[in-house]
């Protein structure tokens, strides 16, 4: 599963990578980032809750069917 | 008049004041979330009826869909009591606020502020927050006793919004006092400007708010003309050059910005840090645990967040007709998120009225959620951590000398003075 971040979004407050922090981090400008983007499965729940708990609602998960 | 128990959900007027100030807010809300999560509060002929929101979910919904719950309707619509001293937020005074606008203009409104105010602009400000939180400090420390809320708590969120926003130290006590006039209107302490015999009333509570907007908006007024003579390094400077679809910000658009961002940036925090110690005093356990490792601080935080919610409430209206949880929402129902009830909803956190600095996860919905999310967070978080470590580092043994002075509010969750004991330091 492929997860991102709608930078239209994000006001970078950076709660993402401090839920999962091995799959979001924070970038210079202080905005969130996907760090690995093929999320392994022992991340799924944590990248779950972050998608939960984004203030603003920017992270999804991408649809596999392309 | 006053609203009759027998039409209230087990008799239970959540627009009553002492309900909070008294402690009591707690059990009403168990209550409610256990037998009838999503009462109606019925009005009166001063007031709208309203739909109570007590579960975490339920906030949840209503915060992530904005265009349907809007907030240009007011969102204080139960902030004040119901004897006549409903003042709603007026979209038409001092502009449109940001906390007071739908999207899409939200969206970009918000975007001209938000870099300011991200996690990368707080922890620049950090050296300076520690810095005045020490200054802070400094000016209580050869005594032994002081008014925590009015000497420490209440000076650094002032300190940093009205920095943010390049007033000079002169006029800090007047912010301070503005915003109580303005939030705590509802509070007698707070109005002197009204005749005595109607203090206390609804109408002082009216006369109260509108006078310290008043003079609130009348001074930006002028801050705003000299910055447009003299442009700063500051949030009004770069509102006076900001644009939204290019076209340039009204003068009501900068007014009502300022208006928002001094009360909100000076009357939450102070809150969150009062009750914060008063939360520590009240766990001794707990304190100890922080006072030992004070790398816990993070966590005992966001614990402080969750236990004290630092607002009651905010208030959205539906634009159509809609469900919550079974029960029918009609287009132009109001309905009052209440966060203290969400914050200890049983079925997101186990053992909600344990007051545990460890408590992992903890997302608890101080802040709200989704488009209104507080868009000062980075600042109260940072704000209350670097003054819990200075205080704790400078007076360790600083204890509450007497209860909370708590104000009369039902939508601030509010103290207005707190008197505390420490040993000076050398």
């Amino acid at each position: 599963m492929r997860v991102q971040i709608n930078f239209d979004q994000c006001e970078g407050h950076g709660r993402c990578a401090i839920t999962a922090p091995a799959v979001f981090r924070v970038d210079a400008e202080g905005y969130g980032q996907v760090a690995v983007e093929d999320v392994p499965d022992e991340e799924r729940a944590r990248v779950e809750r972050a998608i939960r708990l984004c203030p603003k609602q920017a992270i999804a998960w991408v649809s596999e069917t392309v | 008049m006053p609203i009759d128990p027998a039409l209230l959900p087990f008799g239970i007027n959540l627009l009553d004041a002492p309900l909070f100030t008294e402690g009591k807010a707690h059990e009403a809300f168990r209550l409610l979330r256990r037998e009838r999560p999503v009462p109606w509060h019925p009005g009166t002929e001063r007031l709208n009826g309203f739909w109570s929101l007590t579960k975490y979910e339920d906030i949840l919904h209503v915060s992530r869909h904005p265009e349907l719950f809007i907030s240009s309707k007011g969102i204080v619509g139960a902030g004040l009591r119901d004897d006549g001293g409903y003042v709603p937020i007026r979209p038409g005074d001092g502009g449109i606020s940001l906390i007071t606008m739908d999207p899409p203009r939200h969206v970009k409104m918000r975007r001209l502020v938000n870099k300011g105010f991200t996690p990368r602009a707080v922890n620049a400000m950090e050296p300076s927050i520690r810095k005045v939180t020490n200054e802070i400090l400094d000016r209580v420390a050869s005594r032994n006793e002081c008014d925590f809320v009015l000497e420490i708590a209440s000076q650094l969120p002032l300190a940093v919004i009205c920095g943010m926003m390049g007033l000079p130290q002169d006029v800090w006590p007047l912010m301070f006092e503005l915003t109580n006039s303005v939030l705590g209107a509802g509070d007698p302490e707070y109005q002197s400007e009204v005749p005595e015999e109607v203090r206390g009333s609804g109408e002082a509570e009216r006369q109260t708010s509108m006078g310290g907007e008043m003079r609130m908006l009348g001074y930006f007024a002028e801050i705003i003309e000299q910055r447009r003579r003299e442009p700063q390094d500051d949030l009004i400077s770069i509102l006076l050059e900001a644009d939204v679809d290019g076209e340039l910000l009204t003068q009501q658009d900068i007014l009502a910005f300022c208006f928002l961002i001094i009360l909100a940036g000076n009357e939450t925090t102070r809150n969150a840090i009062s009750g914060g110690l008063v939360t520590l005093c009240e766990h001794p356990e707990e304190r100890a645990r922080l006072q030992a490792d004070m790398s816990l601080i993070d966590g005992a935080v966001e614990e402080i967040l969750r236990w004290t919610s630092p607002l009651h409430h905010m208030s959205r209206v539906a634009t159509a007709d809609t469900e919550i949880r079974g029960q029918k929402i009609a287009s132009g129902d109001r309905v009052i998120m209440w966060y203290p009830s969400a914050n200890r909803d049983e079925d997101i956190f186990p053992d909600p009225y344990r007051f545990d600095i460890t408590r992992s996860p903890n997302d608890h919905l101080a802040f709200g959620i989704g488009e209104h999310f507080c868009l000062g967070a980075g600042f109260a978080r940072k704000e209350m951590r670097v003054m819990f470590e200075e205080l704790f580092r400078r007076f360790p043994d600083i204890q509450t000398a007497g209860p909370p002075d708590r104000l009369r509010s039902t939508f601030i969750n509010g103290i207005k003075h707190l008197p505390v004991t420490f040993t000076p330091a050398r």
